[in-house]
């Protein structure tokens, strides 16, 4: 299990990647949303806001009420921070679950995705 | 990095935006009320004596429950968009199972085209112009559908909401004026097989569980619900309510309309005409168009973030993957709209839409059958995952199920327009062969593109 430093460590660099990706800029143009963050083997939530095209810092807790919420394990959730990980692969064996509408579900992948991989 | 503390978290975090019950009704029922479901309709009725096609709908309705129950129970336990992908996995061989889901996607690249088909042609015909015109409508549609989808614009939930309501009433009420102003009592309204045969009867309700398909296809909204019982009940509601509409118009079709009539590519229009006149056809023509924006916007979305996610997953070529800057899949929508801009004109050209309804509703059915298995096997192999929504007596049901269905798919893939027809079998068979084809001999060789394309990355989380 990861500890509440390292995932926030990772997120850290997963932040600075996505602001300074002037691709993912484009993406997420209009798009501002509140979301959380459930990492089910600490029981712990985060939180991370999108506004005016940049990602805020990641915020121990629930604040405001979310667009989406994704939830996995603290592992999946640093690995996916530092680009270890394909969120999808995840999501699509059931590991990572989503809640939200299609269209913000497909956002946070193309963050995952154009922050880390060549297209 | 600054982690402030905050205040402690609320047990159960709600979304800004959840979806109510009624939207679910209203997707689930406008997915499965394609302007297909007219011509299909339209086709049962040959298959059964005077007005009694409301007995196979009513027979399918009964099946369409039996479905609900097995998708019930499994959405339940994977509340997820990409549901089918994980439960086909966990129940079956994962080469069988993406055999499966490639094959079962077809339908959509079906109902899509078959859409802009069907509203091609009744709106060239409303419009009085030659049968050739239809292939410029049929061009125009797909290609504002691909454009928008490309821009990512969606349609919004309430334009969505108000486009099924008025397909749903609309249809109700041009049915029922058409039966009221025949004027005459309806034939033989309890009596299917009068001067047919049971064969007929069972192709009937073939076609009949195809008019309940794609109800199930709200299960891609599981992730976006206020309640997650939302789901169950709306594709229970959406069962009821096209049970109704159906049958109503079905026989309204079979006690107003000629066999000519019934056979064309539009009895939804003659169906206008005989309830309101003239303005009937107008009428009919406008909520044929409406049946699109749903069936467009639903299959569209669905399909081709089910392909992105398929091959950000590694199953697909990594060029499915490619988002452009609206953080839209754009290869699979364009895919999406060529291949069904194909079969839409190979339709058109060959005025075979009946072939088109048979391969969905074998389709159809198929894939009912295989959630009656998944929802059998997950018993056996993953009894402690949590059920919500459980099938009583699924032993029983389940089997009863597999076969039911398998039956029924059997069937409607030899069976086209009342004569023994193996063309739908034979499209079915050439599009599992290419699946697995891919599955078994190109997909090896993808997976292990891209894990030696992971191997060669290292790392980046630091070692503690």
């Amino acid at each position: 299990m990861a500890s509440i430093e390292e995932i926030c460590e990772a997120f850290a660099d997963w932040r600075t990647r996505s602001n300074d990706n002037p691709r993912l800029s484009k993406m997420v143009k209009g798009w501002d949303r509140v979301i959380h963050f459930t990492a089910s083997d600490m029981g712990q939530g985060f939180t991370m806001l999108v506004k005016d095209q940049l990602l805020s810092e990641l915020v121990v807790g629930y604040h405001d009420q979310p667009d989406v919420i994704v939830t996995g394990s603290s592992e999946d959730f640093c690995d996916m921070f530092w680009g270890d990980l394909n969120p999808s692969e995840k999501y699509m064996s059931g590991e990572i679950k989503l809640a939200g509408s299609q269209q913000d579900v497909m956002r946070i992948d193309a963050i995952s995705m154009v922050a880390f991989l060549d297209q | 990095m600054t982690a402030p503390a905050a205040p402690s978290p609320p047990a159960q975090a709600t979304l800004r935006r959840a979806l109510g019950q009624f939207p679910i009704v209203t997707t689930s029922t406008g997915l499965a009320f394609a302007a297909l479901e007219y011509l299909a309709a339209a086709g049962l009725v040959t298959y059964v004596a005077g007005d009694s096609a409301w007995i196979p709908i009513g027979v399918a309705g009964l099946l369409a429950l039996m479905a609900y129950g097995f998708f019930g129970e499994l959405n339940g336990m994977f509340p997820t968009a990409a549901a089918i992908r994980i439960y086909m996995q966990r129940a079956m061989d994962d080469r069988i199972a993406l055999t499966i889901t490639f094959t079962y996607m077809s339908t959509i690249v079906l109902v899509i085209a078959s859409d802009a088909f069907i509203v091609g042609t009744a709106l060239a015909r409303a419009f009085g112009e030659p049968p050739w015109v239809s292939s410029l409508w049929i061009i125009g549609l797909l290609g504002i559908s691909v454009t928008t989808n490309l821009r990512g614009v969606t349609v919004a939930g309430l334009l969505q909401d108000l486009a099924t309501t008025i397909v749903v009433l609309a249809t109700l009420v041009i049915s029922a004026l058409a039966l009221l102003h025949s004027g005459h009592a309806l034939h033989n309204p309890i009596q299917p097989l009068h001067g047919h045969s049971a064969a007929d009867l069972v192709e009937a309700i073939a076609l009949g569980v195809f008019l309940y398909s794609a109800f199930e296809w709200v299960t891609t909204s599981a992730e976006e619900v206020r309640r997650p019982e939302s789901i169950h009940r709306g594709m229970l509601m959406s069962i009821g309510i096209l049970c109704v509409v159906c049958a109503l118009a079905t026989v309204a079709m079979s006690h107003t309309l000629t066999h000519h009539e019934l056979s064309s590519a539009y009895p939804q229009l003659y169906l206008g005409v005989a309830a309101i006149g003239h303005s009937g056809m107008w009428v009919m023509a406008g909520v044929t168009a409406v049946t699109a924006l749903n069936t467009f916007n639903g299959g569209f979305i669905t399909a081709s973030r089910f392909i992105y996610g398929t091959a950000r997953e590694g199953s697909l070529p990594r060029q499915l993957a490619r988002l452009n800057d609206r953080a839209v899949p754009w290869v699979p929508v364009v895919v999406l709209g060529g291949a069904s801009l194909l079969v839409a004109l190979a339709v058109a050209l060959s005025h075979t839409w009946e072939v088109l309804v048979a391969v969905g509703a074998a389709l159809e059915t198929m894939i009912y059958a295989v959630a009656a298995f998944c929802a059998l096997r997950l018993r056996s192999r993953q009894p402690d995952t949590p059920r919500p929504f459980r099938v009583r007596l699924l032993p029983v049901l389940g089997p009863v199920g597999v076969v039911v269905f398998a039956m029924l798919a059997a069937i409607a893939s030899v069976s086209v327009n009342n004569h023994f027809n193996p063309a739908p079998l034979i499209i079915i068979g050439i599009g599992a062969a290419l699946s697995a084809f891919y599955v078994l001999r190109i997909l090896p060789g993808v997976r292990a593109k891209e894990e030696a394309r992971r191997a060669a990355t290292p790392r980046r989380r630091p070692v503690r």
